[in-house]
């Protein structure tokens, strides 16, 4: 067992997992260097404002604290935000969210900075607030940044054929609008950090985030210091689903170890902090228009997306980009006219979140499937098999699916699954005051960064001189699993056992830059560029080993776990004794890989800089089966089935731990977790208000793979992190309408909406 | 004030104020990092640990409140070298995915099966239901508990 | 800030002649309003007074410390077999590691209109025991508490016992909670209900509602009706309508007032599943 190798293919547990779970691995926040210094920022909690004055006197007479930073203290642009730079680091004049930061304090404790964030005062004089999209727009409301003219901060379309046109020659043409909340990603460790200047200039950091590379360029800009003298280290993360996507702690924290040499300084938000300052998924308002004919064939979909930004741009164009790529389902749909407005409001600043613009769309295009299936009298999965994209289908942006598409295949699992085949009877078991009801939604969600951005990884290996081999990863493990996934990779590769192989976590300094860790592309596109660093270290140890055992030529030369073996002649090299022999240039390879793009140039979508359209997408079925209490408008979700379309499976341990997960995510979503927000002040503050689900809400999972050949991905995968986010809503949706005889179009479903659901068709009851 | 406990099996001593939480002390005066904090109001179960063989809440408890007790806490259930058969599980089943609940989590458990050695699934998720996880979906967890025996 | 931890009674009585000290049974809801900066000063702990802990029967009455936990409450044969519906209340109320800590008189100090454990003492006519240094007195629990938050308790005195009358063997009773989770959730509507029958004609009856009033609401009107009359749905539909006159919800961020006006009739609506 011991010399097995770590290979792809097998439920393999994690390399990570015991460390974790004996409490000894050690991620950003449980970090506490001697002599540390602890940060915090003042929030302004005032939703819009213009900010008259700071006064930190008695916050800085306070003993034990070392410095209270505001604007003036700001080198550099002052300026955060991924591509869109809107997002003061401190505030100045205005603040646009309740969680705007208008002064940074440096304190000796956690107490002493507790206090002293008491005594900082704020003079702020409040401007008008605007709570939603439909005051944002408004004609007469003041502009949240006054630079844009604008409240919209990206207005697109993306437009296939003549939809109006097509619409009108349609048998059957429905109409509804849905609506779905913000999110909180709620991951169990906060945002947090540390930095540290040190006397060659150099700022240390050590963050919990997914994009450390990134970092250094958003830190650089935002206070004027060169990207590489800032070297970022990002150990395990505490969960990220897209929440530690972008600056949080990062420049507050460079802005104090910049004011502070020398001195280690920490923060770390706790729970409310991270509710109040943190991003959130968009909240979002879908007006669709679909046409059918009378047999079921989809032929136009006519929508109008909004999407609530809150007070910063963070990604959230190209948030809603991915949604209008996907407005009109994995269907084939001859034409679309989808355009979109992200428009700024004084809400929390929305953000990437798993599922990335699409789980808010998914709730549309499903409910309008159901709406469609109702009005022909049809049975929903048959419908949607008819019209599910299939390979070489141009799907709604127009984009020709070259790539794997299982879609059909998810959808017959779920058909022949118990779960749907016993439905009727199910239904009709339903014991008093219950009523039941099973639904289904297929669902996909593009990978990768998509075009304008290059999707690139670097993968660097390197044999130790002991004989092991330590990966350089350059891809954050938010707790997906990446990292080990990258171990099973060069395990396969270099047929070597878990015990030989590392992977070191992300640090600028010694890794490559490989982008974030998002987007379903880490294990794909990392994991395609460590297949050829593997390729060529293996290559190299061959032509070694060769000139080591005297051989005058490679061939019949291989790697075994812990050797190099010369299968004519049975010799073997010991691995520790190549690590020995080569000097350190030679025992490091490093290679890369270019995630491809759509070669084709669709004639819309223009209004996007980056990231229309994609190229590769995973896709799922899932079905629910739900059972709501008459007298309580409760719901309880039964039996939860996802099938999913990933490509080949590197490891099912992970697979299905996506799946799960991304499930129970969902449901969530679906069912409790609506971010509150009442004139733009948060209702939802804390985690006794803000419920995400617990052991006892949701029943496990089945999740079955479906697997295609991605051809372009390592061993044939392609990336599952997101999709399985976007089923739930939808697919809750469905089985509420089944049961109640209602239809669905928002979310979170409550209790009360239940029952008014109930009242309203309680004549037919 | 001094306060004086057993911590995984070592007697220990502390001066500590008043208002100074368990899970303060653990974290930053004693390197006990496995415990984690994650809502500091009882919300989240990721700072659980054992007093008197009972799981508590480390973040609603106050550091005097330990005075005389014996306390476990995740490092003290096991280690990477020499790991409790619930780590272990955890760890073979795929129960662990950021793993930031997961001390939280695998203290919940072993207070359950001091109590209740083959408990079934449905009192694992009552058991559990104090400590949120976010990344899993529950059921690995699950089955981490109910088949600890199991190898 | 200093906390205490008096191991008797009489340690107890001094430490609370000084102004500004807060007792602390549980901590669970104690240390999370210290937390938020709702209350400051001393801390006096109950934890390790013995008197204060502990489930003894006699005489047809339970007799629970204040100080005992949820958790003892659960693992208490006499209350799992002579009280299901409490024992059904602490088993819904917050989470195993919250009930660990948390203790029957803590949630009834905390008066919450949410108590999870309230509305079980009222149906069950419990009645709380006050004690302070030179003084014991005994309240009916809707006299103990005086309001949302607010109790009967003097400077100096605390909650010592809670006395709950064991009722008859074979009467019904039936505890709902409606919260958003089924784990770690303030309730938004509870009811419970203690109800003899004779056949299916109600006897006596007691109707305890939390979460739809300022404090538990014993819905004398419903339980005047039900009162020898048999529990069928046309019945309890009535006393339903009755039970939506006499609430007084309100708005917050777990549910409506007009949620919880309609959900607290229809949870009535549920005792004809108890009808022969």
């Amino acid at each position: 067992m011991q010399h097995e190798p770590y290979d792809i293919g097998p439920a393999r547990p994690r390399l990570d997992a015991l460390a974790k779970a004996c409490g000894a691995e050690l991620f950003s926040a449980d970090s506490y260097p001697p002599g540390l210094l602890w940060a915090g920022a003042r929030r302004c909690g005032v939703p819009h404002g213009i900010l008259r004055g700071v006064d930190a006197a008695a916050a800085r007479a306070l003993p034990g604290v070392h410095a209270v930073l505001t604007r003036e203290d700001v080198p550099g642009s002052n300026r955060q935000g991924i591509v869109h730079k809107d997002m003061p680091v401190l505030c100045g004049t205005r603040v646009r969210h309740c969680g705007d930061p208008v002064a940074l304090v440096v304190a000796e404790s956690r107490d002493i900075l507790r206090q002293a964030l008491a005594l900082v005062r704020v003079d702020i004089e409040p401007l008008p607030v605007l709570a939603d999209i439909d005051a944002a727009l408004a004609p007469d409301a003041p502009l949240i940044h006054e630079a844009d003219g604008s409240n919209v901060l990206l207005a697109a379309e993306i437009r296939k054929g003549d939809a109006e046109e097509a619409l009108a020659q349609c048998d059957v043409v429905l109409e509804e609008t849905f609506f779905t909340p913000s999110q909180a990603h709620a991951f169990l460790e906060t945002e947090n950090g540390l930095a540290c200047l040190d006397e060659d200039g150099v700022l240390h950091l050590t963050v919990s985030t997914q994009a450390p590379f990134r970092d250094r360029f958003e830190i650089g800009h935002a206070l004027g210091l060169a990207p590489w003298k800032i070297r970022v280290h990002s150990p395990f993360l505490g969960g990220g689903f897209g929440g530690k996507d972008g600056a949080t702690v990062q420049c507050l924290l460079a802005l104090a170890a910049l004011r502070l040499p020398g001195r280690t300084i920490k923060m770390w938000w706790d729970r409310e902090e991270s509710f109040l300052a943190g991003y959130k998924r968009h909240a979002a308002r879908m007006h669709y228009r679909l046409g059918a004919m009378h047999d079921g064939t989809l032929k136009s979909v006519v929508c109008r997306l909004w999407y609530d930004s809150g007070a910063y741009a963070h990604l959230g164009g190209e948030i809603m980009e991915l949604g209008m790529e996907h407005a009109a389902g994995p269907y084939r749909v001859e034409h679309m006219d989808c355009r979109g407005l992200c428009v700024y409001t004084n809400n929390p600043v929305a953000g990437a979140f798993r599922g990335f613009g699409v789980a808010q769309v998914s709730l549309a295009f499903e409910g309008m499937m159901d709406r469609l299936a109702g009005r022909l009298g049809r049975d929903p999965l048959d419908l949607r098999r008819q019209n599910a994209l299939r390979r070489g289908d141009r799907n709604c942006a127009g984009v020709t699916l070259t790539s794997s598409v299982g879609l059909d295949e998810c959808l017959r699992r779920v058909r022949d699954h118990e779960l749907w085949t016993t439905r009727h009877t199910w239904k009709k078991a339903a014991p008093p005051f219950t009523r039941r009801g099973v639904g289904i939604a297929a669902v996909f969600n593009g990978m990768g960064y998509g075009r304008g951005l290059a999707d690139n990884a670097i993968a660097k290996i390197e044999l130790t001189p002991d004989g092991r081999f330590v990966i350089y990863s350059g891809v954050p493990d938010m707790g997906q699993g990446n990292a080990s996934t990258f171990a099973q990779i060069a395990g396969e590769m270099l047929c070597q056992d878990a015990g030989r192989l590392e992977v070191v976590q992300p640090d600028t300094e010694r890794a490559h830059p490989s982008g974030s860790a998002s987007a379903g592309r880490t294990t794909y596109t990392f994991g395609q560029a460590l297949i050829k660093a593997c390729e060529l270290m293996t290559a190299k140890l061959v032509r070694r080993a060769a000139l080591a055992l005297m051989i005058d030529e490679p061939g019949g030369i291989t790697l075994v776990p812990g050797a190099v073996r010369h299968l004519p002649t049975g010799k073997e090299l010991p691995l520790a004794a190549m690590g020995a022999m080569l000097p350190r240039d030679d025992r490091v390879c490093v290679a890369e890989y270019l995630m491809p793009v759509s070669r084709e140039v669709p004639d819309t979508g223009r209004d996007f800089p980056l990231g229309f359209p994609h190229l590769i997408f995973p896709f799922a079925a899932h079905l629910v089966r739900v059972e709501v209490d008459e007298l309580t408008g409760l719901v309880r979700v039964c039996d939860y089935l996802a099938a999913t379309d990933g490509g080949r499976v590197l490891n099912p341990q992970n697979f299905h731990q996506q799946i799960e997960g991304a499930v129970a995510q969902g449901l969530g979503f679906a069912l409790m977790e609506g971010f509150g927000t009442e004139n733009a002040r948060i209702t939802t503050p804390d985690l006794s208000t803000y419920l995400i689900p617990t052991s006892l809400d949701f029943p496990d999972t089945q999740s079955v793979a479906v697997e295609t050949l991605e051809h372009s991905g390592p061993f044939g995968m392609k990336g599952v992190g997101e999709v399985g986010l976007n089923g739930p809503l939808p697919a809750v949706a469905s089985a509420l309408s089944d049961a109640l005889g209602a239809r669905i179009d928002r979310a979170p479903v409550t209790p009360a909406m239940i029952l008014e659901l109930l009242a309203s068709r309680g004549a037919q009851a | 004030m001094i306060i004086r406990f057993c911590i995984n099996g070592r007697d220990t001593e502390l001066d500590v104020r008043g208002d100074e939480r368990a899970v303060d002390i653990l974290r930053e005066r004693l390197g006990l990092t496995g415990t984690k904090e994650g809502c500091g109001t009882g919300e989240c179960g990721a700072c659980a640990i054992l007093v008197d063989g009972r799981a508590r809440l480390s973040c609603l408890t106050l550091a005097a409140q330990l005075d005389g007790r014996d306390l476990t806490t995740i490092e003290g259930l096991g280690s990477p070298e020499a790991p409790h058969p619930l780590q272990q599980s955890f760890a073979e089943r795929g129960a662990v995915q950021c793993g930031f609940c997961t001390p939280g989590m695998v203290v919940a458990a072993a207070d359950l099966l001091a109590r209740d050695p083959h408990p079934g699934r449905e009192a694992i998720r009552e058991a559990l239901s104090g400590n949120l996880c976010r990344c899993t979906g529950y059921s690995r967890i699950l089955d981490a508990v109910h088949k600890v025996d199991e190898r | 800030m200093s906390a205490y931890l008096p191991g008797t009674l009489t340690d107890l009585w001094d430490l609370l002649e000084e102004a500004d000290t807060a007792v602390m049974a549980g901590g669970t809801d104690l240390l999370v309003r210290r937390r938020a900066g709702k209350c400051a000063g001393r801390i006096c702990c109950l934890e390790r007074i013995p008197e204060l802990r502990g489930v003894q029967e006699e005489e047809g009455v339970l007799e629970i410390g204040a100080t005992t936990t949820l958790t003892d409450l659960l693992e208490s044969a006499t209350v799992a077999a002579r009280l299901p519906m409490l024992h059904q209340a602490v088993r819904q109320l917050g989470s195993p590691l919250v009930r660990n800590q948390a203790t029957l008189g803590g949630n009834m100090c905390t008066a919450s209109p949410a108590g999870d454990t309230l509305p079980a003492l009222y149906a069950l006519g419990a009645q709380a025991v006050l004690l302070s240094r030179r003084t014991e007195r005994v309240l009916d629990v809707a006299e103990f508490i005086a309001g949302p938050g607010r109790t009967a308790l003097e400077p100096g005195e605390i909650l010592a016992r809670v006395r709950i009358p064991l009722p008859e063997p074979n009467a019904v009773q039936h505890f709902e909670k409606v919260g958003r989770r089924r784990a770690l959730a303030i309730s938004v509507a509870s009811l419970a209900a203690v109800l003899r029958l004779d056949g299916d004609v109600v006897r006596d009856i007691r109707l305890a509602f939390g979460s739809v009033a300022p404090t538990v609401l014993r819905c004398a009107e419903a339980e005047a009706w039900l009162t020898d009359r048999t529990l069928t749905a046309d019945n309890l539909r009535h006393a339903a309508g009755l039970v939506r006159s006499a609430v007084l919800p309100i708005d917050d961020v777990r549910a409506t007032a007009d949620y919880r006006r309609q959900v607290a009739g229809n949870l009535l609506l549920r005792l004809e599943t108890y009808r022969p």
